[in-house]
């Protein structure tokens, strides 16, 4: 039997959410003050995902990188090996909002979409 | 000279809205004045998310919504002018300066401060020691990683758990720094729990709470740095002292409303915001000079930033088509039990909006509390909440209407 | 008195005070060795020897608590896409040391048909005693008589109206205020003290003003309150000293070298000298740079005047490093003083002139230095001792200051001798060899005559010196877009957009102005060096926003990646490397 502890993120209440499981099997969820508190939890504990936010490098640009996010949620054990990946790949301007610019990172199905309009470098 | 209707100092979130919504109020000249290259402020180097939940009901990056904005604008004939610095400023006029064309002066019917503000830094903090290079306040360390592509050091130590060093606690790891563990002088985090699980609990970053930088060692470059706990006084405790080894030391020890411009005009100032006294329309003390943003008070959502500019906005365009209506009485707003300060901290106009919003800080943590708006003894409203933290700013709003003959002062408190 | 005496007298003091110690003379000069517990009691027994019928004290005393000095190896600290210069196979005189000293000589010796080669070891000139001095105008009221320092202070002073017209640079008389408390004389009866300090104390120290040349008056309370109206109310009476004046030591150590190199002098930045080879009458200096031979050597190298005398041979004096910090605040509270401020407190402390709070010319206001013996001669440390103490001092100078307004404090390490006073003589072991070591305060005041003493000195030392027609001791500064008027600075942008572009935001300094500083003579090469000749980062926010944008300029203006740009020289890089690099690599 294993007791994990969620700080759940929903409100500024904060709860200290205390989920017990044994063998991946969810036994015991308490100290929530509401439902989300507990979905947090189990989201938590079963698949927590994050949004993965960072810059690519670009070729061509008035900045020497472009910030980029992805399009969903990555799974949270992924986020490291995302970055590695990433460091590789090298943009080119003018670059939209919008934009994609890596498909399917990791095989998550996920997009890495540019955070903002990047010109060309006049110069 | 250049005749105006509305001239916006800086154009970032909260000039670019103030900026439309005077445009969108009538104004027909308005002019955006922006320092940077390009528009946005502080937002495209804030390239996480979690803008716009409120406005969008998206969790956007910084340099996402900004872009919303900025997109707003190219469709209107606001004039934007970039890479121009203001240089000085009085009522009615501004005297502001780039490369292309030289010196602006510029007569304004209105004009609306959004410069922001700048973070504290660490001679303010009196950490003794060297100087040497290696010592960046995170807004600086962010900029560089997130828009020059450069790494401000590998081994970082972070004073101070407000968002902004959350956020770099997080970005510096992504990219491959180890960050030592963050340290806060308060017994309570400065920033949002959500940063907290997702900045340090993510990473396994520590976060010593009571713990304060007390010597910086480094001719050259950051070698060394010494933590130590504080007691109740905050004064340092010597038999705590523990070195820790570094190139890097980050500090996130608070924001200061960037006022200089203010003070020439000699707009009345609030000493606990650091930021002028404003009315509901964000209008100063001095007639036609408008403040919003963060240079009226930090805020912590850019979303309340946009609101405010955009009040500020229709404050300006109203001003100059004289629709403002002033009340008789000025009702003066303090702020009561637990309460920092409120935004605005004065109520001058009849009718300016049908809604009124107050924006307020509490200065200690507190649970279970009810929030209350008093005229006198009459509780003009209430509102429960479960908890209340100094670094998460509380919005009030009600109708107006209720404002109506309130006497000459209110007061807002948090009741056990 | 005769060696043997001497070493007697000494050999007496020491079996008193300090076991374990060993003295030698040699032609006057006292050479201590041995070892004692603290750094304290080495600089103790130093002085306590120098006061003594010495010429000077070599003190290789060492100190147990002192671990050894970790210097890094000598080497260039700039890559050569930055600074390359070719160091010359010979000169007339080879300057060691570019502070205000140095500089001042340079300047003096540029008057005469002379190869002269200043070589300074940091990355730009005036980075030691000469960045964090005070730079005030001393009388010389606060020497002690029969120094060389009160003697060249006390005519050297009236000259710097001429030289900042000369060379452009900002300089004012503002006066300075020595008050007379209740605090003056602590040890004595409130009622005797006030009398005394009102009658005969304020007096004293009104004749020894005149001494020096000053015009001194002593103000009464009322009037003082009213001069100042931020002076403390335990003030008594005060004497004003009107021809106390300050001025910028970067903008004069900067407006120095230029003129002297505008009149044909050579200034090296980052070479270090690492020895000296003085066999005969040309004299090898070795540098990180390469080798030049000088028939003279003028050794003006601050903190290391000693080491670089021992390269050449001559072990004739001891530095003891003196740090002093100070804080500095905003400019918006200039208006709390009016003139510089300092508190009498008897008995005086005889190696320190106390501090004042002063106002600079750009209108900040500095509290300090402090004085305390370092055994480091490079810790420019500010302490969380002396941060209290420089509060509580003049905190009670100026009480109701609203210390918010701090915005950096500063250190800088001073370069005594134990005999405390000026040594500028020829070396008597190595010919050819001047020493201008122990130039602590008032080192900056009495420059002007150092350099023409030193002048001197290679006059009766041989070298001839015919002066040149051509020199030209007006220099103008570069633009300063703050400084102008409206109109003025309309034309500027017009005439180079460069000077539109505003960098840093609290001093209003423009990329041309950057640009100026990085295409002077004396070119700036880093970050600080742009700080010191522009005052970008040296406003509220410390470099937050013009950080980034100067360390751009640096980058693209000498073609080097981001990366590459320093603080202020090698070693002090702002950045470990691109990101994503490390990502690659696979951390």
């Amino acid at each position: 039997m294993k007791k994990h502890r969620f700080v759940c993120i929903d409100c500024p209440l904060s709860c200290e959410v205390a989920l017990t499981e044994e063998d991946g099997k969810i036994l015991e969820i308490k100290n929530n003050r509401c439902k989300k508190g507990e979905e947090y939890a189990i989201a938590e504990f079963t698949n927590p995902v994050r949004i993965l936010t960072t810059t690519v490098r670009v070729e061509g640009g008035i900045l020497p990188v472009v910030p980029v996010r992805s399009k969903g949620h990555i799974p949270k054990k992924l986020i490291r090996e995302c970055m590695r990946e990433l460091a590789k790949v090298e943009a080119n301007a003018p670059i939209k909002c919008g934009d994609m610019i890596y498909e399917n990172v990791l095989n998550t199905g996920i997009y890495i979409v540019s955070s903002r309009d990047l010109q060309e470098d006049e110069a | 000279m250049i005749d105006v209707d509305v001239a916006v100092i800086g154009g970032g979130p909260a000039g670019l809205a103030a900026a439309l919504s005077a445009y969108r109020n009538g104004a027909k000249n308005v002019w955006l004045l922006e320092r940077n290259p390009e528009l946005g402020g502080i937002l495209p180097q804030c390239i996480h998310d979690g803008f716009g939940n409120f406005i969008f009901k998206e969790m956007l990056t910084g340099p996402e919504y900004a872009q919303r904005y900025i997109d707003e604008v190219k469709k209107t004939g606001i004039t934007v002018k970039l890479n121009t610095m203001v240089l000085e400023m009085g009522p009615e006029r501004l005297i502001a300066v780039n490369p292309k064309d030289g010196l602006l002066d510029i007569k304004a019917k209105a004009i609306i401060l959004a410069m922001g503000c700048r973070e504290r830094t660490r001679p303010q903090i009196l950490i003794p020691g060297y100087r040497p290079a290696g010592i960046y306040t995170a807004g600086v360390a962010q900029r560089y990683i997130n828009m020059e592509g450069v790494m401000p050091g590998k081994k970082v130590v972070i004073l101070g758990s407000g968002d902004v060093g959350l956020i770099m606690a997080r970005r510096f790891t992504l990219e491959g720094a180890k960050v030592e563990g963050v340290y806060e002088i308060m017994s309570n985090p400065g920033g949002l729990t959500r940063n907290i699980v997702q900045c340090l609990n993510d990473y396994d970053i520590p976060l010593h709470l009571s713990h304060t930088i007390v010597n910086i060692k480094g001719k050259k470059r950051v070698e060394e740095v010494t933590v130590a706990q504080v007691d109740s006084q905050m004064t340092p405790i010597k038999s705590t002292k523990r070195d820790i080894s570094c190139d890097t030391l980050l500090l996130s020890v608070g924001l200061i409303p960037e006022n200089e411009l203010s003070k020439m005009a000699d707009v009345a100032m609030d000493p606990i915001t650091g930021g002028p006294v404003v009315d509901e329309a964000m209008e100063t003390s001095v007639s036609g000079i408008f403040a919003c943003g963060n240079v009226a008070h930090v805020h912590d959502l850019v979303d309340d930033v946009s609101k405010a500019g955009e009040t500020a906005g229709k404050g300006a365009a109203e001003h100059i088509s004289d629709k403002i209506k002033k009340r008789k009485v000025p009702v003066i707003v303090k702020g009561g039990r637990n309460i920092r300060y409120v935004v605005p901290q004065i109520i001058r106009n009849e009718d300016f909006d049908k809604r009124i919003t107050f924006y307020l800080r509490v200065n200690d943590v507190e649970e279970d509390v009810k929030l209350v708006l008093l005229s006198g003894e009459k509780l003009l409203y209430k509102r429960k909440e479960n908890v209340v933290k100094p670094p998460e700013m509380v919005r009030l709003t009600l109708l107006s209407k209720f404002l109506e003959n309130v006497g000459n002062e209110l007061t807002i408190e948090a009741q056990k | 008195m005769e060696d043997a005496k001497l070493k007697r007298k000494i050999e007496k003091l020491l079996n008193k005070e300090f076991s374990g110690i060993e003295v030698s003379i040699d032609d006057g000069i006292a050479h201590l060795s041995g070892e004692l517990n603290s750094w304290n009691e080495v600089v103790e027994l130093g002085h306590k020897v120098g006061k003594l019928e010495v010429e000077e004290v070599v003190n290789l005393v060492t100190a147990k608590e002192v671990k050894a000095e970790r210097r890094e190896k000598p080497g260039l600290k700039l890559p050569k896409k930055i600074y390359d210069p070719t160091l010359p196979k010979s000169a007339d005189v080879v300057i060691i040391g570019g502070g205000v000293t140095g500089c001042f000589i340079a300047r003096e010796l540029s008057r005469y048909n002379l190869d002269i080669a200043l070589l300074e070891k940091e990355c730009d000139i005036g980075e030691g005693g000469t960045k964090s001095n005070s730079a005030q105008i001393h009388t010389g009221i606060g020497e002690h008589s029969g120094t060389l320092k009160k003697e060249l202070c006390a005519k050297s002073w009236p000259l710097y109206e001429k030289i900042s017209e000369e060379l452009d640079v900002p300089y004012k008389k503002d006066g300075l205020l020595v008050v007379l408390t209740k605090d003056t004389l602590p040890k004595v009866p409130s009622f005797i003290a006030n009398f005394v300090s009102r009658t005969i104390i304020a007096h004293v120290i009104k004749s020894k003003a005149k001494k020096v040349g000053d015009e001194p008056r002593i103000v009464k309370k009322e009037e003082l309150m009213e001069m100042e109206p931020n002076l403390t109310d335990r003030a008594l009476v005060a004497v004003l000293m009107p021809n106390y004046g300050i001025i910028c030591p970067h903008r004069l150590t900067e407006a120095l070298a230029e003129n002297a190199v505008q009149n044909g002098a050579s200034i090296f930045l980052d070479t270090e000298v690492i020895g000296i080879s003085p066999n005969g009458e040309m004299k090898k200096v070795i540098t990180t740079r390469g080798e030049i031979e000088a028939k003279f050597i003028v050794n003006a190298a601050g903190v290391y005047a000693d080491k670089i005398a021992e390269m050449a041979g001559a072990k004739e004096f001891t530095i003891h490093p003196r740090k002093g910090s100070t804080l500095l605040f905003d400019k918006g509270v200039g208006d709390y003083v009016n003139h510089q401020i300092s508190e009498m407190k008897l008995p005086q402390d005889p190696h320190t002139k106390g501090g004042a709070v002063l106002k600079t010319v750009d209108e900040n206001i500095n509290w300090g230095p402090t004085a305390i013996e370092t055994a480091d001669r490079e810790d420019t440390s500010v302490t969380a001792e002396e941060i209290q103490s420089i509060l509580k001092k003049y905190g009670s100078i100026i009480p109701n200051f609203s210390t918010n307004s701090l915005i950096a404090y500063f250190s800088g390490v001073r370069a005594p001798t134990y005999k405390e006073d000026f040594y500028i003589k020829p070396s008597k072991k190595v010919r050819g060899l001047i020493n201008v070591a122990g130039i602590q305060s008032p080192g900056l005041t009495a420059a002007p005559l150092i350099a023409k003493m030193v002048a001197d000195i290679l006059k009766n030392g041989g070298l001839e010196m015919v002066e040149k027609e051509s020199f030209n001791p007006i220099r103008k500064k570069s633009t300063v877009f703050e400084d102008l008027t409206l109109e003025e600075k309309e034309k500027l942008v017009g005439e180079n957009p460069l000077y539109g572009n505003v960098v840093c935001r609290c001093e209003h300094v423009t990329e041309g102005e950057i640009l100026d500083a990085i295409r002077s003579p004396i070119p700036a090469l880093n970050v600080d060096a742009i700080k010191r000749r522009t005052r970008a980062g040296m406003g509220r926010c410390q470099g937050g926003f013009c950080g980034p944008r100067v360390a751009e300029i640096l980058a693209r203006e000498f073609d080097i990646p981001l990366e590459k740009v320093t603080k202020d020289g090698g070693g002090s890089e702002l950045f470990v490397g691109k990101t994503k690099v490390s990502l690659m690599e696979g951390k």
